[in-house]
C-alpha cells in the first residue's frame, strides 16, 4: 500500500515536472532572439518570397501572441499530438522515432560501461596506499573535469588516427559504437567512482567487516560480497545525474563521431529554433528521466527494505 | 544561396594535432592507375559535411543541394561545357522576339521513379510548386518570379510567360534547386516531398535518415542524362551511400583510411596533403556568382563614405589573408563577379589594389584624422568602428580576425559580435551591421542583380542587396543585362555594371567561392563535374575495387 501511495504521488508529480519541462522550454525558445518564419525559409542566405513567408507565419501561428501558440500546443500535446517539424517537415514522434534507437543504443551501452568501470574501480582502490589512491582520485577528478570531446577527440587521435584500431565514424554495428560509449561512459566514471569508493572505505570501517575478515573471508570477497551491498546506494542515487549525463552527452558525442542519434536532431533543431522537435525530445527527455527515478525509488526500498518505514 | 559554415565546437589546436599526426600515417598508394572499361556494380561511399533535413529541391537553399539534387533529378534545361543553355528534359525551346514567352518541346519517354510520365502537364505542376507559398521555397521561387502562367499546347509542348524579359530564367532553371519533380506526387503527396522525394534521375532514395545518411539506389531503365556527360545510360553503380561527417578532420581522415571513397568537402588545411598524395583526386573549383567578400552596409555611417569604403579596400592585403585563411587554396579577388560566371569582364581586375598609404590619405581626407590613446581614428570624438556580426563558434572566424588585424594598421576598429544564427538572420534583416561577410552562388550573371539592384534591398520583401546599395545607374544597367539578349547585346550590358560596382565599392571582395572536393584516384572512376555548380556528378562514375 504504501508502496503503490509513493509511486502514485511520484506519478502525478512526474507529469507536473513535464508540464514544467515543457513550458519553460516553451518560453526560451519564444523569448530567444530570432524570426522563426525566416530560419524556416533558409536563413540569412535565402530569398524567401513574400508570399512564403506570409504562409509560414499563418501555418505556425508565429504572429500570434505567445499564450494563444502556448494553448494551442498544449491542446494538441493532450490530444497525444507533438505536432510537426517546422524544417524536416515530417511529424515530430516520426523524427524521434528515427533516432532513438541509436542513442538508447548508446546511452545504454555507455552505462553499463560506467558500471562495470566504477565498481572496478572503487572496489580494487579503497583503502589501499596514499600514492595509488591519490593517482587514482586524481585521473577520476581530471576525467569528470575534461568536457567529452575532449576525451573523444583523444581517444580518436590516439586509436583512430594513430593506430588505425576503429573506424573514425559512422557505421552500424558494435566497432564503431566503442569509441563513443567510452567517450560518455569515461566523464561518468570519474564522478561516480569517487562517490564509490568514499563509501566503501566507510562501510570497511564498519565492525561487521571486521567480523566478516575475523571468519577468514578473504579481502576481495569482503569488498564484493558484503562492502559492496551498502556502499552503493549513494550510487544509485546518482542516475538521476547520470541519465542526465548520457542525454546532455550523446548530443557532443553522437555529432563528434558522425552517429545517428537523437543529440544530433536536438542540436540541429535548436539551432533552426525548430520548436516542435525541441519540445518533443524535452518532453521525451523528461518522460525518462521520470521513470528512471521512479524505478531508483522502488530499487531503493529493494536494496534497502529501511528506506520505506523510515 | 548560402554556404553552411561548419560550426565546429572543437579546438583549432586539437583539429591541428590530428591533422599533423595523419600527416605520417596517411598513404597507402596503390601504384595501379586503371585505364580499363567501366564496370558496373558496387556502392559508392561519400561522406558530406551536412545535409539539408529536406530533399524537395523546390523547399531548400542549402550548398549541399548543388550535388545531392543531381543524384536524383533531372532539370528542364542545362549549361553545356562552354556555359551555353542546352536541352535537357526540353529538347528545344523558342523565345519570343519580346523576350516573355518561352515555348518548350519536351523529351519524350521521360518517366519518374514513380512511374509516372514527363510531359506539359508536370512542367506547369512543378512551376506552380516553386511558387505555391505551401512549398515554403527559400529560393526557387524567386529565381521564377517573373513566371506569370503557362499553357500546355499539346502533350510535350509548354508555353511559359513572363511578365518581362528575363534572360537569367533558363540558367536559373538549370540549377539544382529548381529540378523537376513528379507531378503525381505534387499532386497527390506535396507534403512527402521532402522525405520521400521523387525525380527522374539516375538515382533513387531508398533510405533517407535525416541528418545521417542517404541511401539510394540506381535507376533501371535511365537514360536522359545531358549530352555533357558523354555517356547514354543508367548508372554503372548499383548504389550511392551518403554519410553526414560534420567534422571537417574527420572527413580528411575517413578519405584517407578508405572508409569513404570520396569526400564532398575537403577542408582546405588538408589540401596540401591529399595533394601530396597520389592516391586520391582533389579538385579545387571554383563556384560562379558573386566572390566571397565583406558587404559594406552603405545606408549609414561609416561606409556611407565612399572614401571611407575605398580605404578599408586598400587597407586589407587581401593576397596575404586569403592565402592565410585558406591554406594556399583560395584565389584571391579584387572584383565583385566570380570568374566563372557568364560574361565575366577580365578588365574589372586589378582596379581595388591594396595600398595602405592611399588608405590613410583617404581616411585623412574623410575627415577620421585624430587618433585616440589605442591608435584608433576618431572625428569629432567618435571612433571609426566597423561592427561585423558573424555567426558564434567555439574559434572566431579566422578571416575576420586577419581583418581586424589588417585596418587596424589604418586605424580602423573592426568589432566581430557573434551570434546565434537565428538572431544573426534577424540582425541581417533589419541592418543592423556595419559589414557582413558572404558569398552568393547562382550560375548566371544576374547574381549582381540579386546583390546590388536597389529593389533587391529587404524592406517589405526579402532581398540579398546586403550592402544597401542604390545607385540609380547602375540599377538601369542591371535591369538592362535581365532583359538583354544572350550574346553581344547582354556581354556588353554585364560589363558596364561590373565596372560600376569597382566604382561604387559596396563591399570588400575577397576570394573566389571554392568548392573543394577529393577522391580515391584508383576506386572511382567517371566522375564528371556539374557545368551549373562544380561538384561531381556520379550518372557514369564505377568502382574499380
Amino acid at each position: 500500500m504504501t508502496i503503490l501511495r509513493r509511486i502514485s504521488t511520484r506519478l502525478l508529480l512526474g507529469v507536473f515536472v513535464l508540464w514544467g519541462a515543457a513550458t519553460l522550454t516553451f518560453l526560451a525558445l519564444y523569448v530567444t532572439p530570432g524570426d522563426t518564419a525566416l530560419i524556416i525559409l533558409g536563413g540569412p542566405d535565402a530569398r524567401p518570397t513574400a508570399e512564403a513567408i506570409a504562409q509560414v507565419r499563418q501555418d505556425y501561428l508565429l504572429d500570434e501572441p505567445f499564450i494563444v501558440q502556448y494553448l494551442h500546443y498544449f491542446t494538441q500535446l493532450l490530444q497525444g499530438n507533438l505536432g510537426e517539424s517546422y524544417r524536416l517537415r515530417m511529424p515530430v514522434t516520426d523524427a524521434i522515432g528515427q533516432q532513438v534507437g541509436p542513442t538508447a543504443v548508446l546511452a545504454g551501452t555507455a552505462a553499463a560501461l560506467a558500471l562495470v568501470l566504477t565498481v572496478a574501480i572503487a572496489v580494487l582502490t579503497a583503502q589501499r596506499t596514499p600514492w595509488l589512491r591519490a593517482l587514482v582520485s586524481g585521473i577520476e577528478v581530471v576525467l569528470a573535469a575534461t568536457p567529452s570531446f575532449i576525451i573523444g577527440f583523444a581517444l580518436l587521435i590516439v586509436f583512430s588516427f594513430t593506430l588505425r584500431l576503429v573506424p573514425v565514424g559512422g557505421g552500424d554495428g558494435l566497432v564503431p559504437l566503442i569509441l563513443p560509449a567510452f567517450t560518455l561512459a569515461l566523464a561518468l566514471v570519474g564522478s561516480l567512482s569517487q562517490v564509490l569508493r568514499n563509501e566503501l572505505e566507510d562501510v570497511l570501517e564498519q565492525p561487521f567487516v571486521l567480523t566478516a575478515r575475523a571468519r577468514g573471508m578473504r579481502d576481495l570477497s569482503v569488498r564484493v560480497k558484503h562492502a559492496l551491498r551498502h556502499a552503493i546506494l549513494p550510487t544509485i542515487t546518482m542516475s538521476g545525474f547520470v541519465l542526465a549525463a548520457l542525454l546532455g552527452g550523446s548530443v557532443i558525442v553522437e555529432t563528434l563521431f558522425s552517429r545517428q542519434g537523437v543529440g544530433g536532431l536536438m542540436l540541429s533543431s535548436v539551432y533552426n529554433k525548430d520548436l516542435p522537435v525541441v519540445l518533443g525530445i524535452v518532453l521525451i527527455s523528461a518522460a525518462v528521466y521520470v521513470v528512471v527515478n521512479l524505478i531508483v525509488d522502488i530499487l531503493y526500498t529493494l536494496v534497502d527494505p529501511r528506506v520505506v518505514t523510515s | 544561396m548560402p554556404v553552411t559554415r561548419g560550426r565546429s565546437t572543437l579546438g583549432l589546436a586539437l583539429l591541428m594535432s590530428a591533422t599533423l599526426l595523419s600527416g605520417c600515417a596517411s598513404g597507402s598508394a596503390a601504384e595501379k592507375s586503371s585505364t580499363g572499361d567501366p564496370v558496373d556494380g558496387g556502392t559508392l561511399a561519400l561522406s558530406i559535411s551536412t545535409e539539408p533535413g529536406c530533399l524537395d529541391s523546390h523547399s531548400i537553399s542549402a550548398t549541399q543541394h548543388q550535388l545531392l539534387g543531381r543524384i536524383i533529378y533531372d532539370n528542364l534545361v542545362t549549361l553545356d561545357e562552354d556555359g551555353n543553355i542546352a536541352p535537357y528534359l526540353a529538347k528545344s525551346w523558342d523565345i519570343s522576339e519580346d523576350g516573355k514567352t518561352y515555348t518548350f518541346t519536351l523529351e519524350e519517354g521521360v518517366t519518374f521513379s514513380d512511374g509516372s510520365p514527363w510531359n506539359a502537364e508536370v512542367l506547369g505542376q512543378n512551376f506552380e510548386h516553386m511558387r505555391d507559398p505551401a512549398t515554403k521555397s527559400p529560393l526557387a521561387a524567386a529565381y521564377i518570379a517573373p513566371y506569370v502562367d503557362g499553357t500546355v499546347i499539346d502533350e510535350y509542348t509548354f508555353e511559359a510567360h513572363l511578365s518581362y524579359a528575363y534572360t537569367p530564367f533558363l540558367y536559373n532553371l538549370a540549377q539544382s534547386w529548381l529540378a523537376m519533380t513528379s507531378g503525381k506526387a505534387i499532386t497527390e503527396s506535396p507534403e512527402t516531398l521532402c522525405q520521400a522525394p521523387v525525380g527522374s534521375g539516375p538515382f533513387v532514395v531508398e533510405d533517407y535518415k535525416v541528418g545521417q545518411s542517404i541511401s539510394y539506389v540506381k535507376r533501371e531503365g535511365y537514360n536522359w542524362g545531358p549530352d555533357w556527360l558523354g555517356y547514354d545510360g543508367e548508372a554503372h553503380l548499383d548504389g550511392i551511400e551518403i554519410t553526414v561527417v560534420p567534422e571537417a578532420v574527420i572527413r580528411y581522415e575517413t578519405l584517407v583510411s578508405g572508409q569513404y571513397d570520396i569526400t564532398e568537402n575537403l577542408p582546405p588545411q588538408n589540401a596540401a596533403a591529399i595533394e601530396a598524395n597520389d592516391a586520391f583526386v582533389y579538385e579545387n573549383l571554383i563556384r560562379a556568382g558573386s566572390p566571397y567578400a565583406l558587404s559594406f552596409n552603405l545606408s549609414r555611417a561609416p561606409f556611407d563614405d565612399i572614401r571611407v569604403r575605398e580605404a578599408f579596400v586598400a587597407a586589407v592585403d587581401r593576397d596575404a589573408v586569403t592565402d592565410s585563411v585558406g591554406f594556399g587554396t583560395y584565389t584571391p579577388k579584387d572584383n565583385f563577379l566570380s570568374s566563372k560566371t557568364p560574361y565575366y569582364d577580365e578588365t574589372t581586375e586589378g582596379k581595388l589594389d591594396y595600398d595602405p598609404d592611399q588608405a590613410n590619405d583617404l581616411l585623412d581626407e574623410a575627415g577620421w584624422t585624430v587618433k585616440d590613446s589605442d591608435g584608433y581614428r576618431t572625428k569629432d570624438g567618435k571612433r571609426l568602428t566597423v561592427v561585423v556580426p558573424t555567426v558564434e563558434s567555439a574559434t572566431p572566424s579566422a578571416l575576420l580576425v586577419q581583418l581586424q588585424g589588417e585596418v587596424k594598421k589604418v586605424g580602423i576598429e573592426l568589432k566581430v559580435d557573434q551570434y546565434p544564427q537565428a538572431q544573426l538572420t534577424e540582425i541581417r534583416y533589419a541592418g543592423d551591421y556595419d559589414g557582413l561577410a558572404g558569398v552568393w552562388h547562382t550560375n548566371t550573371p544576374d547574381v549582381l542583380f540579386i546583390r546590388h539592384h536597389s529593389s533587391e534591398i529587404t524592406g517589405e520583401r526579402i532581398g540579398q542587396n546586403s550592402s544597401y546599395l542604390s545607385d540609380p545607374e547602375l540599377d538601369e544597367l542591371l535591369q538592362a543585362s535581365r532583359g538583354a539578349t544572350d550574346g553581344d547585346e547582354a556581354r556588353e550590358a554585364y560589363s558596364k555594371a561590373q565596372h560600376r560596382l569597382l566604382e561604387l565599392v559596396p563591399g570588400l571582395p575577397l576570394y573566389e567561392n571554392p568548392s573543394q572536393w577529393a577522391y580515391a584516384k584508383n576506386t572511382v572512376q567517371g566522375i564528371v563535374t556539374d557545368t551549373s555548380h562544380p561538384v561531381p556528378v556520379f550518372t557514369s562514375a564505377w568502382l574499380d575495387r
